[in-house]
Formats: C-alpha cells, structure tokens, sequence
C-alpha cells in the first residue's frame, strides 16, 4: 500500500532524505522513530504529494504520488501532531464539513456514529471545537479519516503533548484500524506508544533509515536503547 | 466550493468580535444614510423655497422697463439630488447659486464648504464617504489572515486532502469576503430605497443599479487581492501591511498626485486670468450703454437701412432693444469662447485622471460613483450651460420685448406690465440623461471590470505557485 523506492529529498542543498526505501503493506502499522529533522515529516509529506521527492518514487495504493497525488489523496487519512478543526463548529459539523469537501454525504446518525467509533463521546460531539482538548480533536481527526474510508492512514508525531489516558485510547483506536485492514504510517518520538502499537520500527537518522526491526522481536527497553546508541554515534 | 463559502459565512455568523463590529458598521453606515436623507431632503426643501420666493419676486413685478428687469435680474439654485444623497461628489464645493442678468455670466456662489467650516474641513457624512473608504479597510481587515491562518494551523493541509483545490479555497474565501461587502451594499441601497420610496424612477433605479455594480467590483478587487496575499505571504502581517499599503497609495496619495498631474497637464487658467481675457475680449465687441459705439453705430445703419428710414426716430421699433441684443449675442460668444475653453480643459483633465485607473481602480470607482450618482463635475458644467442658455432666453425675451413691445428708441421709461414678467418662463433644470453618463464613464466601468478580471488571473496563476506545507 505504501512505497518507497530509493526516494531522497533536499532543500537549498541540506538533505532531508537520503535513498529512502520503506513499504508497507495492508493492515500493516509502521513506526518512524526519530529526533527533530530526522525526516519523518518529509516523508509524510512526500507520501501526501505535497513535496515531490529529487529522486526515487514514492507510491500509496499503487499511485504515484508525484504525478496524481490527487488521485492518491482519495485513499489517505491524515492526522497531523495538532488537528486543528474550526473552533467554531461542533465536532459533529467538523466532520460534516470535511466529509462534504471529499464529496461525502452522511446523515447526523452516520456521522454521530463514526464519532462515537472512534471514541468521541455523545455528549462531547455538539459541543463546539473550542472547548475540546487535544485528544479530542485527535479522535475527531481520526474520525475524518475514518469517514473518508481511507485504506492509508499517515500519522505525524499523533500521541505528542496527549494525556496517558488519551494516548492509550489513540493506540487502541490505531489497532482497531489495522485490524479492519488499515495501512498505517506514524512519525513519532515516542519510543514506547510506537513499540505498543506497530508491527515494524525503523529508525531515521539524518534522512537515511538506519535501522528496521519488528517490534515482537525487542522489548521496550532494548528498543529505547537501540535508539540511543543510534542518536548517540 | 459552496460548502467552503458556507463555511466562512458561518465563521463570520457565529464570530462575536466579526457581529459586534458588524453592527457598530451598520449603525455608522444607517446613520450616515439618514443623515444624507436628511440633509438631502433639507437642501430640496431650501431649494424649493428659495426657488418659489425668487419667482415670486419676479412674477409680482408690477410694472417695470424691461431693460431694468434684465438687470434686476434673477437668481438660479442648483436643485439637490436625491442621489447625492448617497455619494455629495463635488457639490460640497462647487457652489449652489447662480445670479442671472443682462450683460453678464456670473459664477456659481454660495458652495456649503465655504458657510460650513466643518464642511470644508471634513466634507459630509454620506454614505459614500464609508463605503469608498472604511468598507475596503473592513474587508482588508476580514481577509489579511483568512488563507494564513489556515495555512499556520495546517487546516489548509487537511482541506487539501479532502479534495478541495487552493484556487478553490481561494476564490470560495474571496468570494464569502467580498458577499459581505456586497450584503452591506445592498442593505444600505434597500434603506435609501424605502426612505426614498415615493420618489424612486427608472433613472434613478438605473443610476443606483450602476452605483451598486461599480462598488461590488471595487470590492470583489479588494477581497481578491487580500485573500491572494493571504494565500502567497508566508505569513498573516505581511499580508495585512501590504494591503494597508496599497489601500493608502489607492486611496490618499494616488488620486492626489494623478489629479495634480492632470492638472498640470492641462492647466485651466486663473480666475484673474479667466475673468481678465472675458473683459478684453468683451471690450472688443458691442457695448450696448454706448450709442456712439462703432459695432452700434454699424448696425444702427444696418437697421435703418432694413426698415428703409433716415433716423432711428423713424423706427417702428425700438433700437436700444436691439442693440443691448447685440451686445448680449456678442458677449455670449466671448463668454462660449473662454468657457469652452474651460471646459475642454476640464475634459482633457478628467480623461487623463480617467487613465490613472489603469493603477488605480479606486480613481475608477469614485468617477462612477459620483457620476452615477450626478454629482460629479460633469453634471456641475451640464447644470451651468443649462442656467447659461436659460440666461439668454431670458435676457433675449426681454430685450425682444423691449425691441418689440411697443416702445420707441430712447423711449426709457416705457414700462412692460406684469403679465408680461409672468409669461418670462421659469428656470427648468434638465437632468443629464444617463446614456451621456454611461458614454463619459464607460473608460472608468471597462477598467473596473479589466481589474476584476485581473485578479480573477491573478489567484488563478498564482495559487499554482502557493506552498501547502
């Protein structure tokens, strides 16, 4: 579902990603560890078609993402680390709203459903955005995505500044998704939420993938010091 | 894209800063709409009474020599608009009577800048004041962060990907920003309309119609640009400073400098100079006071030689009649001499100002606003012609009169009866049809749809070019 081949990317001269290959496949969660300009984010946003890479190819459902990225957008969900709705609508009219932008008509019961789905209570979805905490708007990001029947789910840095409890109804929102057939992709830093919840890790460094792994094959401790000496050399 | 204007328009609904300062908006502008009503309706009031004591005065002369009437004279007042009630133009300024008598053309006096000092310092509270100048403010204001803000909170990413396209979000933004300048437009005309309800004709529903399209297209301008720069800037302040900027080179420096300019150009000459070459001229010609004159004396020959007598005793008419005629045909080419040369200059004036919409369509939007709305220069010179060809009429009647009523040459204290100054007709102003406004505005209306156009091109090409990330 998701594909990259030997992609690299730089800007004004500073490589962001260097000969990049990664795939995952259906009902796969990956995890990217790395620090701050590791590029993580470049990659979601060449994965979006919102950066084209200098070279290599990158794919979602088998669509170029620099050539349709259009085409390819139909398919991805994106929760980006602040999903920052219109604080002037409800929830439930936020993903009233988004939905109709992708040409998606639901009815109040449906929408109040995909809400409640993906863990925003009732009573939270008519209240306006403004009052919602960060987890919240997640869940109603999720929910837009989770709307849209998207097969590809891109996760930039998405349990960052949440509360533990949030973050864990997040983890297990992701594995329902997998569960149902969803292929997703998380940026994060968060050694042990990305531990819990993908099956496979890599590790970025300066835009070169220099470690994959499986996250049944290390504990979270080994995995925490495998980073380290990663970051450290 | 009708989902994202619904949207705005829920924004700016559900908005208390956006309300509140709505409604103080409205109320400024309502407040200018009856305050123009009023005053508008005053000044018709004045003007009717002022018109009917004048005639009054002239149709209860008893008995009086028909010379002395011409120099007795009449006074002319410029009729209030009900249209200027929405946009003064140059009203404010140019006068509202006009003394009308033999030998001579008076200018215009008593302009409201010169008896009102808060008139002259601040012109009036009309509504076009607000809408010319503080509703593209709003408008700038309302827009500067609209794409930015989306962009800084990555919703324009989240919008992106659900299908909708930057030149969509863009246009839908321009749009819902530009449909609240035109609500307010319309609010405003819907007010006057009802104020003015019994008086409201064709001409003045076709005039407010072309006033209305003129300004949705000054503002559809000034969304536009404010949304693109929103959209292009990296960020909200640089997007609020350049429109601020060009808000204060279209609307205070710009049509100071152009109009300067144009005046430079095509120089009118001083009142001292105007009034010194009238004299000259003047004192070339036939001086009707003056029987020894040379033009007089030739056309007394003339005359005697027509009516196939010896003297001027010997006429059936009277002479002086004649020859005070004379004198007032004379006078009245020296006066379409230098007057014509007045307003030629003042077209070559306003044509070059005209061009100045090429780079700057708010010279555009307040030709078309004063000039629909007649009280531009144009009506001004319309209405002084017409008062100049009544003043002829007039003095013609009475110097016919006198040539003709009865009276013989020298014969000054023959005097015409009152039903002859009843029968002098009254002055009626003839409203310049729209059709010659449309034809000396239409540079102005082209340049306001070429610079809509040019904006519709310019999101067009430029949001290719706008970073989502």
């Amino acid at each position: 579902m998701i594909q990259l081949q030997n992609v690299s990317k730089s800007f004004k001269g500073n490589i962001a990603i260097q000969d990049l290959n990664l795939e995952v496949k259906k009902g796969e969660v990956l995890g990217l560890l790395g620090a701050n300009g590791a590029g993580k984010s470049t990659t979601i946003n060449m994965l979006l078609g919102f950066l084209n890479p200098d070279s290599g190819k990158v794919h979602v459902n088998a669509i170029d993402t620099s050539h349709n990225a259009q085409e390819a957008r139909k398919c991805i969900g994106y929760i980006p680390e602040n999903v920052n709705l219109y604080p002037y609508l409800s929830g439930l009219e936020n993903l009233d709203y988004f939905c109709k932008l992708a040409g998606l008509k639901y009815s109040k019961n449906e929408l109040e459903n995909y809400l409640t789905d993906c863990g925003l209570e009732s009573t939270a979805q008519t209240k306006k955005v403004s009052g919602y905490s960060k987890g919240m708007r997640q869940k109603v990001g999720i929910a837009i995505a989770y709307a849209k029947k998207a097969k590809v789910y891109l996760l930039d840095e998405p349990a960052s500044g949440l509360d533990p409890l949030a973050s864990n109804e997040l983890s297990i929102l992701l594995k329902k998704l997998a569960s149902e057939g969803a292929t997703i992709l998380m940026a994060s830093h968060d050694i042990f939420r990305v531990r819990e919840v993908c099956n496979r890790i890599g590790i970025l460094k300066n835009g070169v993938l220099v470690k994959e792994l499986h996250s049944k094959d290390v504990s979270a401790n080994e995995l925490e010091t495998l980073y380290l000496q990663f970051m450290q050399n | 894209m009708l989902q994202i204007i619904k949207n705005e328009c829920r924004y700016l609904v559900r908005s208390r800063i956006f309300i509140g300062i709505s409604i103080a908006f409205i109320a400024i502008l309502l407040l200018s709409v009856f305050l123009g009503n009023y005053q508008t309706q005053k000044q018709e009031q004045t003007y009717k009474n002022a018109k009917e004591h004048v005639r009054q005065q002239w149709v209860s002369i008893d008995e009086m020599n028909s010379h002395s009437a011409a120099h007795y004279g009449t006074y002319v007042f410029k009729p209030s608009n009900l249209l200027s009630s929405l946009d003064e133009g140059v009203n404010n300024v140019t006068g509202n009577v006009l003394r009308v008598e033999g030998h001579v053309q008076n200018e215009i006096i008593h302009s409201e800048a010169s008896q009102m000092q808060a008139v002259s310092r601040f012109g009036k509270l009309k509504p076009s004041l607000l809408l010319q100048y503080i509703v593209p403010l709003v408008l700038v204001f309302l827009a500067f962060n609209s794409v930015s803000s989306e962009k800084q909170s990555g919703r324009l990413k989240l919008l992106v990907l659900q299908g909708a396209k930057p030149i969509q979000i863009i246009l839908s933004k321009t749009i819902s920003v530009w449909l609240y300048s035109v609500l307010l437009l319309i609010f405003i005309l819907l007010i006057y309309g009802i104020l003015n309800f019994q008086s409201l004709t064709p001409e003045i529903l076709t005039r407010t119609l072309l006033f209305f399209l003129s300004y949705c297209s000054y503002y559809f301008i000034i969304s536009g640009l404010t949304i693109f720069f929103s959209a292009r800037w990296q960020n909200a302040t640089l997007a609020l400073t350049s429109m601020l900027g060009i808000w204060i080179i279209w609307t205070l420096f710009l049509p100071n400098i152009l109009m300067s300019s144009a005046e430079q150009w095509h120089a009118l000459p001083s009142r001292n100079e105007f009034q010194s070459a009238m004299k000259e001229d003047r004192s070339k010609g036939l001086d009707g006071h003056n029987p020894a004159d040379k033009r007089g004396l030739a056309l007394k020959e003339k005359v005697l030689k027509e009516y196939g007598v010896d003297s001027l005793s010997q006429l059936p008419i009277n002479f002086d009649g004649m020859r005070m005629q004379a004198d007032e045909e004379y006078g009245n080419s020296v006066w379409d001499k230098h007057f014509g040369n007045n307003r030629d200059i003042l077209q070559k004036q306003k044509q070059k100002f005209q061009l100045g919409g090429i780079v700057n369509p708010f010279i555009s939007l307040q030709n078309t606003s004063m000039g629909f709305m007649g009280s531009d220069n144009l009506h001004h010179q319309e209405f002084l012609l017409q008062v100049e060809h009544y003043r002829r009429v007039f003095i013609k009647m009475l110097n016919d009169q006198q040539t003709f009523g009865g009276s013989k040459t020298g014969d000054w204290g023959w005097k015409e009866d009152n039903a002859f100054f009843k029968s002098v007709p009254d002055f009626k102003y003839k409203p310049t049809q729209i059709s010659t406004v449309i034809s000396n505005y239409i540079l102005d209306v082209f340049l306001l749809i070429l610079w809509s156009i040019l904006i519709i091109v310019l999101i067009v090409c430029g949001t290719k070019k706008i970073q989502i990330v």
